[in-house]
Parts: structure tokens; C-alpha cells; sequence
């Protein structure tokens, strides 16, 4: 009896129910978008924060403590290097997945055929990898100097010209020498002389201006540092740095062992960074404070943002399910007071009304979770060209906000029907 | 006149009567309006917010100098052509080779207070040099002499030899420093030590020129822009350059998050409308018995429906109301706990809240209204 009960209530009064419904599927797919999107929005903008470039820096251990022993003023080659061999290496640490990209970079003295003193750097443009995860990876400064504005010809592309003679001017020294790209510029280095046929000129807005960028191996063979590296710059995503981090940066050792644990597990700037040093021999890895901690504001400010927004969208839906269930019980006192009359207890009615809400909550929430979803991918490809990913951890959340916001609705009318005396409700009143 | 008076009768009595239906439906346009005026000034006031939070990367224009002689006269000169309330800090250095225990270090002279703010990223252990003859140690320097905060250290300068007439012995001039902080930055900065621009020309003896001048500037890209040409053409002595690396990431980001914001904006809006507009249509849905009554004693649809529509204006206009308070409120709260700074009001934005929860309302309650009105009054009133 029960249940024809509720499949009449359900089938005869499907408008009504269609609405409620509705708008319970609205406040769920409202929910389910704005929670996916907060929870995703430190990934994406995370990502987005990339285009500042690196925010590690990998250099010798020597160098980093001899450095101002030697010469200030200029010539950098202290004697210390880092092994190409070991570049892999970065993406076998803990937090490899973490590793969005790295270039390594070497600084080379040349001259031009005029004589003048030149700078060459040579370093990854988009180098290919096999990974020995079988992963593959395309690294270099072609995405980590996202912003360099190339003037003329192409960014370099080291895939397609192995082991060419090839390179890209700065646009200070392109106006000097009168470069454009397809001409070739001769440099002598301290064991070989190359003739560098240049593909394209950048401006960077800063010292590279003034500087020749070549594939890493043109710019070794020109100094005979075969295999050798300058520094590494590795661009990580990162989590904001709180007390623990700041605690272990200053020296791991002093955590015990539970912190550590902790510390070496999550993807502190400064956790990587020890990370690499436990790969690359003799390395010394600091954070590039100027993008790392920036990084860390901007981050907690957009999450905060986007927490609060989710926030008082999802007080929005509640209240708004919340008045239409209360409306939808209320409008039905008749018809209730007529069951009390013929003898109904208390109980038997509030089921009822119940059973009937969460059936249609049911419906309702299942549809906007979906919708949600959609939502949820439609804000992710517009703004960050990217899906947006759904955690399995929001359903439970969605559904909880569902029946408590349905209960909550449903409560004081449901109070209020009892409380009516069923020959008043019959009389018309 | 007596008619007008009739209609307000007519629709207050059916708002006080019903009061706790109509506090429902008053409460549901009531946060539909918080959420459009809260949120809309969200997206007005990101960008700029925002904005500020982006000058964490420090110094986005930096100053060089044109020709010869540049002095610290010639960056104030460059940053007058700037709006002073856009200027975030400037830096000025100035470069020197001084020596500490006879082997050489690049000694950097600046306003200290003004490279704090082009710089916020600088992580100081201990303090900034505020006194004079107080010494702020780069990192790497800091470990190859063994340096700590609180000591004293000797910092000679060789004044140049050429000057010197023949036969002049030339004597280093020195300052002790106390070193007050240690600076890490993760960058060739840790190379440097830090000390004041007097303290500078007193140990080297003179004035000098300014190497280069950071500029922090709170503006989005085309602004930038249009500071440096007018600089560049204004002053002719100092030469004005964008960091681009700074300024074109941050027009990314920004644009991104702003494009996020609104598109939250649109959807949060469409739905909390939609809500709104269901809420409405129940609690007309509801009354159509009492349509049926009026259209028994001889009223018009037209009437019915002019009354509806203005209680459920007036409705809209209390929630309108309501809401671009609250939304104020709301916008307020945001804008303290995540930026810690306070939002500008948008008088704009109250009518255009009231307006369009009106609309929303109005519109909501004409469909079942007109549905009403449509049918016999007969079949109403039996109660089918």
C-alpha cells in the first residue's frame, strides 16, 4: 500500500515533482562544478604560474660556494660541472610527475670574427627523451622561455636538425651584427671554431638579448666541455610552503622522523630541490624565491577565492531547494489532512512525504552531478583549455548536501502538517 | 485614485497575509541578488587585487641609463611620469668592486626601503639595514667568508689608481659594517652585498652614477606600455625597459583567472536565477484557487494579472534591495580575508541588481499566472 501510495503521488503529480526535482538536479550540478573547479583550480593555475619559468635552479656544488672566491667579474668557468649523463635522473625522483620540464645550460666564451667577446649558451629548445619508466618527454627552453618574442624565423627546432650547426640571436646582437634569420655567424671558441647558421632572433627583455642560443652539444663542442653542464633550471609544481617546509628547508635533518616523512612525501619547493640533490652528483638545488614564493601567494589567494565563491554558490542552492521543498509540502496540506482524518498516524504521513522528496532528490541529484560535470568541463576547456578532473571525493559531498539540504527543507513542513487539525485543512481553511 | 489604492491595498494585505510563504520566496530573491551583486564585484575587483598579489615577482620596468651621467635625479625624474598611486617601490643600484678580507665582491648600493617593496620576494635572515653602516650579505657570500648576522666586518674600496697624481700613494678607503641579515634569493642576488647609497658614496669616496633602477608598478601590460614610451620620449635621460618576462606572464595568468571568474559568475548566476524563477512559479502555482474565486466575482485577467505581477515585483524589489546589500557585504568579506584589502563600492551595480531581480521575478510568476487565468473558474473552484 505504501508504495502505491507513493507511485501515485509520484506518477499524478509528476509536474510538481519534475520541478522539484529540477531544482534539486541545479543545486547538485552546482555544487558537483563548483567544488571540481575548486579543487582543481591550485592544478590549473599552478600550471598556468609555469609560464614565469623555473623555479629551480641546479647548480655544482663547487661553484656555488667558490664562485665569488674566484672572479666576480665575469668569466664563470670556476672549474665544476654537472654531468649531462644524469640529466634523466630528474624524472626518476619521488615527485618526477611533479617535474613539468628542465633545460640544462652552459655558458660558453666566444669571438666573432671580428674579435669582440660573445657569450654562447647552449641548452635543450625542445629535446626528446625516453624515459626509462617508458615515459617520453619533450623538455627545453622552448616552453620554459614561453615569453621571448621571436622577431624573426622560428623558435629552433632541435628535433628536426640533429646534430646541425644551428642557432637563435638575441635581438640586441642580431641589430648589432646585422643578423636575420637563414644568415650564418661565425664563432670561435677556445678549441673549435663553428660556423652557426641562425634560424631565428628573439627578444627576451633581458641579458639573453646580447647573447647566441645553440643546441647543447654545438655549444660543448666549442669550449671541448663535452658533457658538461653549467646549471640546470627545473620548472615544478609545487604545494605553498608552510612552517614544516620552512623548518626542513633550513635543514632536513632536524625533523624527526614522522615530519620527515611528511615533508620528503609532499611536494614542498624545498623537498624537490633536496630530491635532486640526491640525484645529480655534487649539486646544490635552490628555490628561485622570486618565482617559488610568488607562486605559493598567488596559489592560496586564487583557492581562497574560489573556496569562498564555492561557498556562498552552494548557500545559494541550499536555500533555494530548501524554500521549494518547504512550498511543495506545505500546498499539500489537504490532501494530508484527508489521510489524518481516515486515520493516518503522525508517522505513517511524515514517511511518506519523506520517502516521496528523497525518491525525487534521488533523481534530481543524479542528473546534477552529471550536469555538474559538464559544467565542470565546459569552465576547464574555456579558461584553461584543459578537462577538469573529478574527484571520486566529491560524489560523497555532493550526496550528503543533497539529503541533509532536502531534510532541513522538508523538516519544518512537515512539523507544521502535523500540527494541523485535519477537520480545519477538510473544512477548506 | 481610489483604484491605485484598492491595488496597494490588495497586493500588502496578500504579502502581510501570507507571510511565511512570502518570506520564502522574499528570502530566495533575496540571496539570487546577493549572489549577482557579491559576485559581480568579485569580478570587477579581481583584476586589480589581483594585480597587487602579481607584484610579488618584483620589479616589472627597470631603468638604465641613456647616456653618461645618470643619478638618482634622473629616476625620480623618469618615475614622476608615472602615477604616483601605480608605483609600488623603486630600487635604484649602483655597482661597485669592494673587498672583503682582500678578495673582491660586487657590493650593491640601494635605497633599502625601496628594494623591500620592488622585491617582496627577498627572504631576509635577520634584519634590513635600517642605520647606516649596517650590511646586508648575499647567501653565497655569506658561506664562502663564514659571515653571520650581528658581527662586524671591514669592507675596503680602492679608489682608482689613474686619478691619483705620480708618486701618490693610494690608500683603500674601509668602513666597518655590521651585518644585520642574510639574503636568499635563489638567484645571482646571493652574490652581492647590500648597503646604503650614503653609505656607499662615503666609502668610495663619491657620488657616482646609478647603474640601474627597478621599477615595481602595479598596471596591466598596455599601461606598462604606454608609461615606458612616454618615459622613453619625456626624459631623455634615462632609458625605460619592461621586464618581459614579468609582464607577460602575469597578462596570462590574470587573463585566465579573470576569464574563471566570470565564467563561475555565469553559471552560479544562471542557476541561482533559475532557482529563484522555480521558487516563484510554486508559490503562485498554489494560489490558483483564489484566481479562480476573483474570476468567479467578475475579474479580469488583465487585473489578476497586473496584481500578481505587482506583488511579485514589489517581492523582487525588497530582495533587490536585500541582496545588493548583502552582495556588498559578501564582496567585502572576500575581498578582507583573501586580499586584506578592502573592496570599492560599485553604485552601478545596485540598480542593475534591483532591475534584473525584478525581471527575474516578474517574469517567473507571469507563466503560472497567465496558466491560471486561463482556466474555468468552475473547474478551479470544485477543487480539480
Amino acid at each position: 500500500m505504501f508504495l502505491r501510495m507513493i507511485k501515485g503521488t509520484l506518477f499524478r503529480q509528476w509536474k510538481k515533482m519534475l520541478m522539484i526535482a529540477f531544482t534539486i538536479a541545479l543545486g547538485a550540478s552546482l555544487a558537483t562544478a563548483m567544488l571540481s573547479v575548486m579543487l582543481d583550480v591550485g592544478d590549473k593555475v599552478n600550471q598556468e604560474l609555469k609560464t614565469y619559468g623555473a623555479n629551480i635552479t641546479v647548480v655544482p656544488k663547487e661553484a656555488s660556494v667558490l664562485n665569488n672566491l674566484y672572479d666576480v667579474e665575469g668569466e664563470e668557468s670556476s672549474g665544476a660541472y654537472l654531468d649531462e649523463n644524469e640529466l634523466g635522473k630528474i624524472k626518476t625522483i619521488f615527485w618526477a610527475f611533479n617535474i613539468d620540464d628542465y633545460a640544462p645550460f652552459i655558458n660558453v666564451k666566444a669571438q666573432l670574427s671580428d674579435g669582440s667577446d660573445i657569450t654562447v649558451v647552449g641548452s635543450w629548445f625542445n629535446h626528446h627523451m625516453e624515459l626509462p619508466t617508458g615515459e617520453q618527454l619533450d623538455a627545453g627552453i622552448t616552453s620554459m622561455r614561453s615569453w621571448w618574442e621571436i622577431e624573426d624565423g622560428n623558435w629552433l627546432d632541435e628535433q628536426s636538425h640533429e646534430d646541425a650547426d644551428i642557432c637563435m640571436v638575441g635581438t640586441v646582437l642580431a641589430k648589432k651584427l646585422g643578423l636575420k634569420s637563414g644568415d650564418s655567424v661565425t664563432v670561435k671558441g677556445s678549441s673549435s671554431e663553428k660556423n652557426l647558421k641562425v634560424v631565428g632572433v628573439f627578444n627576451a627583455g633581458g641579458d639573453e638579448d646580447e647573447q647566441i642560443f645553440a643546441p647543447l652539444n654545438t655549444a660543448q663542442a666549442l669550449a671541448d666541455l663535452d658533457g658538461c653542464v653549467d646549471s640546470i633550471e627545473v620548472s615544478a609544481l609545487t604545494t605553498p610552503d608552510n612552517e614544516l617546509a620552512e623548518k626542513a628547508a633550513k635543514d632536513p635533518k632536524s625533523l624527526t622522523v614522522s615530519q620527515y616523512e611528511t615533508w620528503y612525501c609532499t611536494a614542498y619547493v624545498s623537498s624537490i630541490c633536496y630530491q635532486i640533490q640526491e640525484v645529480i652528483t655534487d649539486s646544490v638545488a635552490s628555490p628561485v624565491r622570486q618565482v617559488a614564493n610568488s607562486e605559493g601567494a598567488i596559489l592560496e589567494k586564487t583557492q581562497l577565492l574560489m573556496v569562498l565563491i564555492t561557498i556562498l554558490s552552494l548557500i545559494g542552492a541550499s536555500l533555494g531547494i530548501c524554500n521549494l521543498v518547504t512550498a511543495s509540502v506545505m500546498e499539500r496540506s489537504s490532501e494530508i489532512g484527508l489521510m489524518k482524518a481516515i486515520g493516518a498516524q503522525n508517522g505513517s504521513v511524515s514517511g511518506l512525504v519523506l520517502t516521496e522528496i528523497f525518491i525525487t532528490a534521488l533523481v534530481g541529484g543524479v542528473a546534477g552531478f552529471f550536469a555538474g560535470c559538464g559544467f565542470a568541463q565546459i569552465i576547464g576547456h574555456t579558461v584553461f583549455s584543459s578537462a577538469i578532473n573529478i574527484r571520486p571525493m566529491i560524489i560523497p559531498i555532493v550526496a550528503v548536501l543533497v539529503v541533509l539540504v532536502t531534510l532541513i527543507g522538508s523538516i519544518p513542513a512537515i512539523r507544521m502538517l502535523l500540527r494541523l487539525s485535519p477537520a480545519e485543512v477538510l473544512h477548506g481553511r | 485614485m481610489t483604484k491605485r489604492k484598492m491595488f496597494f491595498r490588495m497586493i500588502v494585505a496578500s504579502l502581510m497575509r501570507r507571510r511565511s510563504r512570502m518570506l520564502v520566496a522574499l528570502l530566495s530573491i533575496a540571496i539570487g541578488a546577493t549572489v549577482l551583486s557579491g559576485l559581480v564585484t568579485i569580478y570587477y575587483d579581481v583584476p586589480r587585487q589581483m594585480g597587487a598579489e602579481f607584484r610579488n615577482y618584483g620589479a616589472n620596468m627597470i631603468f638604465t641609463a641613456a647616456d653618461k651621467d645618470f643619478t638618482l635625479e634622473d629616476v625620480n625624474q623618469g618615475a614622476a611620469q608615472i602615477s604616483k598611486s601605480d608605483i609600488v617601490g623603486i630600487a635604484p643600484y649602483r655597482y661597485e668592486n669592494v673587498r672583503i678580507n682582500e678578495s673582491p665582491v660586487v657590493a650593491a648600493a640601494t635605497d633599502m626601503e625601496g628594494a623591500k617593496a620592488a622585491s617582496p620576494y627577498w627572504s631576509v635572515d635577520g634584519e634590513w639595514p635600517s642605520a647606516p653602516e649596517q650590511l646586508l650579505v648575499g647567501a653565497n657570500v655569506a658561506e664562502s667568508y663564514r659571515l653571520k648576522t650581528g658581527s662586524y666586518i671591514t669592507v675596503s674600496y680602492t679608489p682608482d689608481l689613474e686619478s691619483a697624481e705620480d708618486g701618490e700613494v693610494v690608500q683603500d678607503n674601509f668602513i666597518d659594517f655590521e651585518i644585520t641579515g642574510i639574503l636568499d634569493t635563489g638567484g645571482s642576488e646571493e652574490d652581492y652585498v647590500y648597503m646604503s647609497l650614503e653609505d656607499m658614496e662615503k666609502l668610495t669616496g663619491e657620488a657616482g652614477n646609478i647603474d640601474v633602477a627597478e621599477l615595481s608598478i602595479s598596471a596591466q601590460s598596455d599601461q606598462l606600455t604606454a608609461y615606458m614610451n612616454k618615459i622613453n620620449s619625456n626624459v631623455s635621460t634615462v632609458n625605460a625597459r619592461l621586464v618581459k618576462r614579468v609582464t607577460a606572464s602575469e597578462t596570462t595568468v590574470l587573463t585566465k583567472l579573470q576569464a574563471l571568474v566570470l565564467l563561475v559568475t555565469i553559471v552560479v548566476l544562471a542557476l541561482t536565477m533559475i532557482c529563484v524563477a522555480t521558487t516563484m512559479t510554486a508559490v503562485v502555482a498554489e494560489r490558483r484557487k483564489e484566481i479562480g474565486l476573483r474570476k468567479a466575482i467578475g475579474a479580469s485577467d488583465g487585473s489578476i494579472i497586473k496584481e500578481f505581477m505587482g506583488e511579485s515585483m514589489l517581492l523582487g524589489f525588497i530582495g533587490g534591495v536585500l541582496g545588493s546589500v548583502l552582495g556588498f557585504i559578501f564582496a567585502q568579506e572576500v575581498s578582507v580575508n583573501v586580499f586584506s584589502s578592502s573592496i570599492s563600492f560599485k553604485p552601478l551595480l545596485v540598480p542593475i541588481t534591483i532591475i534584473v531581480s525584478i525581471a527575474v521575478t516578474g517574469l517567473s510568476s507571469l507563466m503560472p499566472v497567465k496558466s491560471a487565468t486561463e482556466i474555468d473558474p468552475a473547474l478551479v473552484l470544485k477543487g480539480e
